[in-house]
């Protein structure tokens, strides 16, 4: 088995697309470069792809991760070449790594997620006020945000599955930098952090932000290029 | 601009409709680019880019160094909610230029219910809506497709139409242009110098009266103008540029695969289809020119799907052979080869699970009729034994899904008829019960949809059903077709009575289009947004009611609101096909080697061209 870890940039104009876009669109670009990919077994043969934790809508993604399986092996450096060369612009491949066919899937290895949040209209907002709202938002036992399902309103508490978050703010630019759980355990939306600040905390609105997820790790923290 | 849109995108529905960028899109220079034209497609993203006319336009457009074509789709009405809110107009995608800076706008009219989303996308783009109130240098508007037959409903509010196919017509519009542009000429001159174009049909030169029946009273034309307008058509399919770098779409479009276009035209004649009068004559692709593009297709796009695209794939002379190969080629890739329509007969089938070794999904025939007198009516030129044989070979195949499309309301059409539709869908499910290896999963889908006719058919005078009828039609079949492995689908009668009236209607129609747009209609195709009340209001508003127009007989002898638009076809044919569908006569496909006499190789001087530079010879005189 040829088994590769890849780790990629979806930017501008992709952040964008779904998730399930991005499957396709990867796939396509796969073809592009004429990677011999492998595919699975059946009547609808797919390429073997997996990816780490899908990002959100409209969220750029600076430090992303996808598995692929080749029929045949290929140099990395070659596939990353290839991969660039055939991807539309916005999906970058920044690295590529030959891993062991046994080791973990992404999807279960991934647990916490970095994300940095910026404002894109000009807005001000003193440092005083920003740190005083954050740490008043971080006392709290339970934050509750309303989930709507197939089955009617979910209740979810978003509380524990924040890490840690903290914001700077200079003349009008506001930053806040997050660390949430990420994954099949437990998953906190970046989006669900900042309409929760929205209500009483700080006077932020979801729209007027920019969010990027700057990287994805373990459990213990360890970046998933560095596992394999 | 750029921020505005940044913060509307993250609010909306599915925003990758709105950003471009994708694989093989063309952004020139804007600014050293001397003609611009947007192609505009009066509905949402994944329908516009399914389109191959567009993806054809496109690289012939921007392959010319003088001119460059961007692309504009209808916002969803979320998008278009927001924006109007945010006062940001309509733009393109590939350089986010305001559609009013663009110096041609292209739309396609492709089905009458998108009119509304034309008028709505002219008015975000802060054009007035009416031809005559668009002033200077304002861009041209202009469009062309199917519905540009009859396009008297919505000629008050376009520029120039483009009659048939748009491959070398567009050129030829970019080139006037071009000169006019150059000699600083006004509005009125390019519209002047355009009507002298072959193909190009600028209503403003023209001028109607109607009786009160909708037929023409009195037709005048502007003395340096034609009084006629003839069709374009290509010569030679092999010659004329094919995209083999298309647009790959981020998203799910509805067609979301490689468009071989393997002919265009169809010589079945079936008196019901439009298409059949205005793609003719028959022009077949060289299996080797389409085994080379589909390689190019491959490379280019990383599409997992090659579909062999015409009105009747199982009709090209070679199909067997180029499957065959296509599938020796790519199959290994794990590349599917699909064939979109096909015949009903067991070489169709046949030929289907030669092509299908990658991937299963259901199988389509479309009988159109329940009877064989009513499918001789319409010149359908299938049996019921073809299509036992078909579905038994399908059934046989593996397939455990048969969808089978009929239409409800043709002329002539009894009680009788409908029977045989039941009948049909039961047979074909007891031949599945017999043969079928998984009968658990075993399933027969009927769709009924509505008869519309249209222009430039033998069914052009005759009346649509009333909407009471259809309802009953529909009833009748719905309380029939029922029961395990059977599905039964259909068309809401008061959208194709819409396109009835639309189809066949002339330019009093037009105000109520406008106010039927500025009630609120959008997306009338889609049934989610259909709103039937307003449509009778907007009717009403001009003592008129949905119905009238369709509903409406008209006689051989009448002066049509589309008589000055020539598809190549005679009217004397048109006349005969529509006497023998009365008696129940059926009429040859010319692919037999007999000419029908429909007059459209010989009014257009090109001959119908099949594989192997085998040709139909026409007669000279037609009937």
């Amino acid at each position: 088995m040829n088994r590769y870890r890849i780790r990629y940039k979806k930017s501008g104009p992709m952040r964008y697309i779904s998730h399930l876009d991005l499957l396709r669109t990867m796939e396509r670009s796969a073809r592009r470069a004429r990677l011999p990919l492998a595919f699975t077994e059946g009547f609808n043969p797919h390429p073997k792809v997996s990816f780490a934790a899908p990002l959100p809508v409209g969220v750029e993604g600076e430090d992303e991760y996808m598995d692929l399986e080749l029929e045949t092996p290929l140099q990395e450096s070659l596939l990353v070449e290839r991969l660039n060369a055939a991807s539309p612009p916005g999906l970058e491949i920044l690295e590529c790594k030959e891993i062991d066919g046994a080791s973990p899937s992404l999807m279960g290895l991934v647990d916490q997620a970095t994300y940095s949040v910026q404002n894109i209209r000009p807005f001000a907002l003193d440092d005083r006020q920003l740190t005083e709202g954050i740490r008043e938002f971080l006392e709290q036992q339970e934050i509750i945000i309303e989930k709507k399902t197939k089955r009617g309103i979910k209740q979810k508490n978003i509380r524990p599955g924040i890490i840690d978050l903290r914001g700077t703010s200079k003349g009008d630019r506001i930053t806040l930098e997050m660390t949430l759980k990420t994954g099949s355990r437990e998953n906190i939306r970046p989006e669900e952090v900042l309409h929760s600040l929205g209500k009483g905390y700080l006077p932020v609105n979801v729209e007027d932000f920019r969010i990027t997820r700057t990287g994805l790790y373990t459990a213990d923290n360890r970046s998933l290029f560095a596992v394999s | 601009m750029e921020q505005i849109l940044e913060r509307i995108l993250v609010t909306v529905e599915k925003p990758a409709r709105y950003v471009g960028n994708e694989w093989n899109s063309v952004k020139k220079n804007w600014d050293e680019t001397e003609i611009k034209m947007a192609f505009a497609f009066p509905d949402v993203y994944e329908v516009g880019m399914s389109h191959l006319g567009m993806q054809i336009l496109y690289k012939i457009v921007n392959d010319r160094p003088d001119a460059l074509l961007e692309r504009v789709f209808a916002p969803w009405v979320d998008m278009e909610e927001k924006m109007r809110e945010a006062g940001l107009p309509l733009f393109s995608l590939e350089s986010r230029k305001p559609l009013g800076d663009f110096d041609i706008i292209g739309f396609t009219l492709q089905y009458e219910m998108s009119f509304t989303n034309i008028l709505n996308m002219l008015d975000l783009a802060g054009l007035p809506l009416r031809s005559e109130e668009r002033k200077g240098d304002m861009p041209l508007v202009i469009a062309g497709g199917p519905c540009g037959f009859n396009p008297e409903p919505i000629a008050p509010f376009i520029d120039a139409f483009v009659l048939g196919e748009g491959e070398e017509a567009i050129s030829s519009i970019l080139d006037v242009y071009r000169e006019n542009k150059r000699q600083n000429s006004t509005r009125q001159e390019v519209l002047r110098a355009l009507a002298g174009v072959e193909g190009i049909y600028v209503p403003s030169f023209y001028h109607f009266e109607y009786n009160a029946d909708g037929t023409v009273k009195k037709f005048r034309h502007d003395g340096s103008v034609p009084p006629v307008i003839k069709k374009r058509a290509v010569v030679d399919m092999d010659k004329v540029p094919f995209p083999t770098s298309p647009i790959v779409p981020h998203t799910d479009v509805v067609h979301d695969r490689i468009m071989l276009e393997v002919m265009r035209g169809c010589t079945r004649g079936c008196r019901f289809c439009q298409a059949g009068t205005i793609y003719r004559p028959v022009r077949e692709k060289d299996p080797e020119k389409l085994l080379e593009q589909a390689r190019e297709l491959v490379c280019n796009t990383g599409w997992e799907e090659i579909s062999l695209t015409s009105l009747s794939s199982s009709d090209y002379s070679a199909v067997r052979e180029l499957t065959g190969r296509l599938v020796d080629t790519h199959g290994p890739k794990k590349i599917n080869v699909a064939l979109p329509s096909l015949r009903a007969d067991a070489f169709s089938v046949e030929l289907a699970k030669e092509v299908q070794r990658v991937r299963r999904s259901s199988l389509t025939f479309a009988p159109e009729a329940g009877t064989q007198r009513l499918r001789d009516v319409i010149n359908k030129g299938v049996t019921e034994e073809n299509l036992m044989e078909a579905v038994t070979a399908a059934f046989r195949a593996g397939w455990s899904s048969v969808k089978l499309y009929f239409m409800i309301g043709l002329p002539t059409e009894t009680d009788e008829d409908l029977e045989g539709i039941v009948r049909l869908a039961k047979n074909v499910l007891a031949v599945g019960r017999d043969v079928s290896r998984s009968k658990g999963r075993l399933r027969v889908t009927v769709s009924a949809s509505s008869f519309v006719p249209k222009s430039h058919t033998p069914f052009q005078w005759e009346p649509q059903n009333s909407l009471e009828e259809l309802q009953r039609k529909q009833n009748f079949l719905k309380q029939r077709i029922r029961g395990k492995g059977l599905v039964f689908n259909w068309h809401e009668g008061e959208v194709s009575l819409l396109e009835g009236d639309l189809a066949r209607g002339n330019r009093d129609l037009a105000p109520v289009l406008e106010r039927a747009w500025s009630l609120g209609c959008r997306f009338d195709g889609w049934s989610e947004r259909f709103d039937f009340s307003r449509w009778e209001r907007a009717f009403q508003d001009f003592d008129l009611k949905p119905g009238d127009y369709a509903g409406r007989r008209y006689r051989h002898e009448d002066r049509l609101p589309w008589d000055h638009l020539d598809a190549g076809v005679s009217k004397k044919y048109l006349i005969k096909e529509h006497s023998k569908a009365m008696e129940g006569t059926p009429t040859a496909d010319c692919r037999g080697g007999k000419c029908p006499g429909c007059g459209i190789c010989t009014s257009l001087e090109i001959n119908t061209s099949l594989v192997g530079g085998k040709t139909i010879e026409p007669v000279q005189d037609s009937l």
